[in-house]
């Protein structure tokens, strides 16, 4: 009661020394506001050639006595033919884990955690890195280490067989949960056995698929300097990192042979409804279907992306999830997903779980709500809002000079300008709400969409087959793989309107 | 290019002993950063620390309330309260807010005729429905006068980044980052939110959490293996509770109850505010005064004084599920604040903590049992918690196995004490964390508002270091010894059962 009182009182105090009413907050308090543009000038890494040819990304920072040196690798397992899938999955880790011919496995680990450096090794596609993050007065070790690891690696047989223990518990385990068990099935549905759709099995896990012989092969091709670039942040000045960077990076032998191209993928393009029957309360959808717009200096593109951001991919205020979410209640999440590769085709579809009971009244929903896109244009209130959500964003790009330098890395990984960010920001602000919907009329068609569903037929809210013929794919390790399965012979038209 | 042979590494070691000190001389120290701290007069606390870096600003609004605080029958309230927030004020996302309330009356007396008829058991499935349906249309209705989304829509054109939320055991924690620029909509917004917010399209977005239940529980083996492990190690304490809530207590709460809840336990007086990044402390200050002076100061909730009775004797826990087995082992300790918590954290790192430790080497490395395993103190940080081990068991291996080597490690360090390097691998590790745990602004705000709001002290929280320093090999030995004890164990083991599905 007391501290009520001395509150009423204090607040009356505040009314009358002019301090907040009803129409400054709120929405009307938003409106009011108006503010100084932002003055920032980011900053620029600079960019250095090494001795053999490497090059490398420094960006200082006095903030904290803390360094990050990157090193990232054109080259993955989807670069080299399947009997080597396994190896260079296994690569970067085992480079960490197997210890060097100086070094057991032991105690290079034993090294890393006394000294407290912390590591990041992996990859994926078409690319490999390795990376330490240390306190400065352990920079030595951590590059001496980091070196080691990168041209003299043990491959430790025991290790290697952990690592093969590993990955088969993981392929076992991938089908406990819906949404990862859904996004591989789709994954193998839409790319077959182009290496995009590769999802690591059983068979490709044989001890013969991890031995002496593949590991290198496949560690001559990936890491050797005509693959690196290195990045490095931290506290220390570039005249003092040069002698270290270089010292990292002699002896690297040049690369057995150049990566090879990676053949153009031919992904599905007959549309149709596949179920993964499984008893649970809940359906994991995920549909999507071939889109030619390819990430490149072009107002497609720009379309695409605001477009995107529009139907599904731009949050809580996205079409999807006001109608699946926030109306409907039907699910937790519902987005978008347009994938725009440099170098193929990607897709557009869209992801979401929900309960048995509104499963296919959520898929409809969805694809009426893609619809829609392809026969008006947005709303320029839609259209300035994505785009004004990236410009005044835009400062969030340069927020560390960590991910400033990773940025520039993967834009020279994927041959795209330096300048790269600053195009995009200039061509979003020229898209205009009928570019969106020439973008969507051309490349976006919901009766095209393969439709995969992970739930229990016999608890749909309709038969799945009222949205086309529907096949049966059986779980990957249970029974027939999806490959055996027989499609249904025609596309079916869904009626969406 | 010079190698490390193994005994220059032994040397490097031998060195790094010498020197173990140096870091705190080097590095900035988390307790003595610049926070400038101001506290209203309705009890609201402020932390502010200026950045260096790109003009940005993260905020951090930490409540003192969470799962903890609930009671059986109305569990899930602050997650549920954690969705609404973001459903608009009376004058964000409605078009006309005072003709709302009248469609919320009539769809809320829907909503109780419906419990009264679930409770007398006498309805039958199509008067529910029925009732269902009229909820839905009333709600339905009532959307018209609803601007969808409109918190999130003018934070996103501000270039507002990770608007989220998050709730646990004893905090809801809300938090944006902004452009620098752009700093004084946060104390636009969230003052208004704080003071007025409206739980419009309440219906639809019950039925999002019952969604976000069935993704992160129902249908996750994990989740469902952490629920049961919890709710069977705790029979009295709330730390049983899943935050998300029991379903039928999320389906059967009313806007009113929710309403009330929000009342007395979402003000100024339970919350602290942390905000790091570019800005100018006076400025803030100013606002803070300015826009959060006159918001009523609510209550804190009452404390937790529920404690969980002794346990005597092992209990266990099965969940069949069509997923591969995996186990959890759990033993009741001490809250944060105890004298033996930094010992049975420096426990946690020697047994689970890196590739060279204990259970790590052993289960993962060594006898390849496992292909994972780790441990932690929790669910929350003011009460008795449970330290556990969860692990995978790698195939053909069982849970059982897994169990039998947990256990044997256990024992192993009553005769095999942590030695010298073991302990000194786990100082440097906090030592050198002390570091990067200052790298983002994000990051700061949420240490900060955590520290602030649990502990009451900012401070708080960067003190770990020195506890973990004086903790010596004997302190974790008899925490061991007298924390897990079989008696004080609970087990629970995911039983993979293959469920039958006839296509059709």
């Amino acid at each position: 009661m007391k501290t009520a009182a001395v509150w009423t009182v204090g607040a009356i105090l505040a009314v009358l020394a002019g301090q907040a009413e009803a129409q400054d907050v709120g929405r009307e308090g938003a409106l009011r506001l108006s503010f100084e543009p932002l003055e920032f000038h980011p900053p620029e890494p600079t960019e250095h050639v090494l001795s053999n040819g490497v090059h490398v990304f420094h960006l200082e920072d006095r903030t904290l006595p803390l360094m990050t040196v990157s090193a990232r690798f054109r080259g993955g397992p989807s670069k080299f033919p399947r009997a080597y899938f396994a190896a260079a999955a296994a690569l970067p880790s085992l480079l960490r884990s197997g210890g060097t011919t100086a070094l057991p496995p032991d105690s290079l680990d034993a090294l890393m955690e006394l000294y407290a450096i912390s590591t990041s090794f992996g990859g994926g596609g078409e690319a490999s890195f390795a990376s330490v993050n240390t306190l400065t007065r352990h920079l030595d070790v951590a590059l001496d280490l980091l070196g080691d690891m990168l041209k003299r690696p043990r491959f430790d047989s025991a290790l290697v067989e952990v690592w093969r223990g590993q990955r088969l518990e993981g392929v076992r385990r991938n089908n406990d949960n819906p949404g990862s068990l859904s996004f591989s099935a789709f994954n193998r549905l839409m790319y077959g056995d182009h290496p995009i759709g590769w999802e690591m099995n059983a068979s490709d896990l044989e001890p013969e698929d991890l031995s002496r012989d593949r590991l290198e092969w496949v560690h001559q091709r990936v890491i050797c300097p005509d693959n690196l670039i290195l990045g490095v942040t931290g506290d220390v000045p570039w005249e003092d990192m040069l002698p270290r960077v270089e010292r990292l990076v002699a002896g690297l032998p040049s690369c057995a042979d150049p990566l090879p191209r990676t053949p153009i993928p031919t992904i599905r393009q007959e549309p149709g409804v596949f179920l993964i029957p499984r008893t649970l309360d809940q359906s994991t959808v995920v549909m999507a279907h071939v889109a030619d717009v390819r990430r490149e200096d072009d107002p497609a593109y720009y379309a695409s992306r605001i477009g995107n951001s529009i139907l599904g991919s731009g949050g809580l205020s996205s079409r999807l999830m006001e109608r699946v979410r926030s109306e409907k209640g039907y699910a937790y999440s519902a987005s978008s997903l347009w994938t725009t590769p440099v170098t193929h085709d990607g897709l557009v579809g869209a992801i979401t779980q929900t309960k048995s009971g509104t499963t296919v009244a959520a898929i409809r929903l969805i694809l009426s709500t893609m619809d829609e896109m392809t026969v008006s244009p947005p709303s320029s209130e839609e259209v300035s809002r994505s785009v004004d959500q990236i410009v005044n964003g835009f400062v969030f790009n340069f927020e560390s000079p960590a991910q400033i330098v990773s940025r520039r890395i993967t834009l020279r990984m994927e041959r795209l300008p330096d300048d790269w960010l600053e195009r995009y920001l200039a061509g979003i602000q020229d898209v205009s709400p009928d570019d969106i919907r020439q973008v969507f009329s051309r490349h976006v068609d919901p009766d095209q969409m393969i439709i995969l569903v992970v739930g229990d037929p016999e608890a749909l809210d309709e038969p799945l087959e009222n949205l086309g013929p529907v096949t049966v794919l059986r779980i990957p390790g249970r029974g027939t793989t999806l490959s055996d399965t027989t499609l249904s012979p025609r596309g079916g038209r869904r009626s969406l309107r | 290019m010079r190698l490390i042979p193994r005994h220059l590494g032994w040397l490097l070691v031998g060195s790094l002993f010498a020197c173990g000190t140096q870091v705190a001389g080097q590095a900035p120290r988390g307790d003595q950063l610049p926070v400038h701290e101001v506290t209203l007069g309705n009890g609201m606390r402020f932390l502010v620390l200026p950045q260096d870096g790109a003009p940005t600003v993260a905020f951090v609004t930490q409540y003192s309330v969470g799962g903890a605080n609930e009671h059986l029958g109305t569990t899930g309230i602050a997650h549920f309260l954690e969705h609404l927030l973001f459903k608009g004020t009376t004058s964000v996302g409605t078009r006309d807010h005072a003709a709302e309330v009248d469609w919320f009356r009539r769809m809320d007396q829907v909503h109780d005729s419906l419990l009264t008829a679930h409770a007398s058991g006498e309805a039958d499935s199509a008067t529910i429905a029925d009732m269902e349906s009229r909820i839905d249309a009333l709600e339905d209705s009532a959307r018209a006068l609803v601007v969808p989304n409109e918190f999130d829509e003018i934070l996103s054109r501000n270039g507002a980044q990770g608007l989220n939320a998050v709730t646990t055991n004893e905090s809801t924690i809300y938090y944006v980052e902004l452009p620098a620029n752009r700093a004084e909509l946060w104390f636009v917004l969230e003052a208004d939110r704080m003071e007025n917010p409206v739980f419009r399209e309440f219906y639809a977005e019950r039925d999002v959490v019952m969604e976000e239940r069935l993704s992160r529980v129902d249908t996750s083996p994990g989740g469902l293996l952490y629920e049961a492990h919890l709710a069977s190690a705790f029979r009295a304490h709330p730390y049983g509770v899943p935050v998300v809530g029991w379903p039928s207590d999320v389906r059967n709460q009313t806007r009113q109850e929710v309403e009330d809840y929000y009342r007395r336990y979402y003000g100024p007086r339970n919350a602290v505010v942390a905000i790091v990044g570019d800005v100018d402390p006076d400025q803030v200050e100013r606002w803070a005064r300015r826009y959060f002076t006159t918001v009523p100061p609510g209550e804190t909730p009452p404390p937790v004084l529920i404690e969980e009775p002794e346990q005597h004797g092992e209990r266990r826990v099965e969940v069949r599920f069509d997923a591969e087995p995996a186990v959890r082992i759990g033993w009741h300790t001490v809250n944060e604040f105890h004298p033996d918590a930094p010992a049975l954290t420096m426990l946690s790192a020697l047994l689970t903590g890196g590739r060279t430790s204990r259970l790590y080497s052993r289960l993962v490395l060594e006898d390849r049992l496992a292909t994972y395993v780790a441990s932690s103190l929790g669910p929350g940080d003011l009460y008795p918690a449970l330290f556990s081990v969860e692990a995978y068991p790698r195939s053909p291996h069982t849970t059982a196995e897994l169990e039998d080597a947990v256990y044997a490690e256990v024992a192993r360090l009553v005769d095999d004490p942590p030695v010298d390097i073991e302990l000194q691998r786990i100082r440097n590790q906090f030592e050198a964390g002390t570091v990067r745990r200052l790298e983002t602004n994000f990051g700061l705000a949420l240490q900060l508002a955590n520290s602030a709001s649990l502990f009451g002290d900012w401070h708080t929280t960067f003190g770990l270091e020195e506890r973990m320093a004086a903790v010596t090999a004997e302190d974790v030995q008899r925490v061991a010894r007298t924390y897990l004890r079989k008696e004080n164990r609970t087990v629970a083991t995911l039983v993979k059962t293959p469920t039958q599905t006839n296509p059709r």
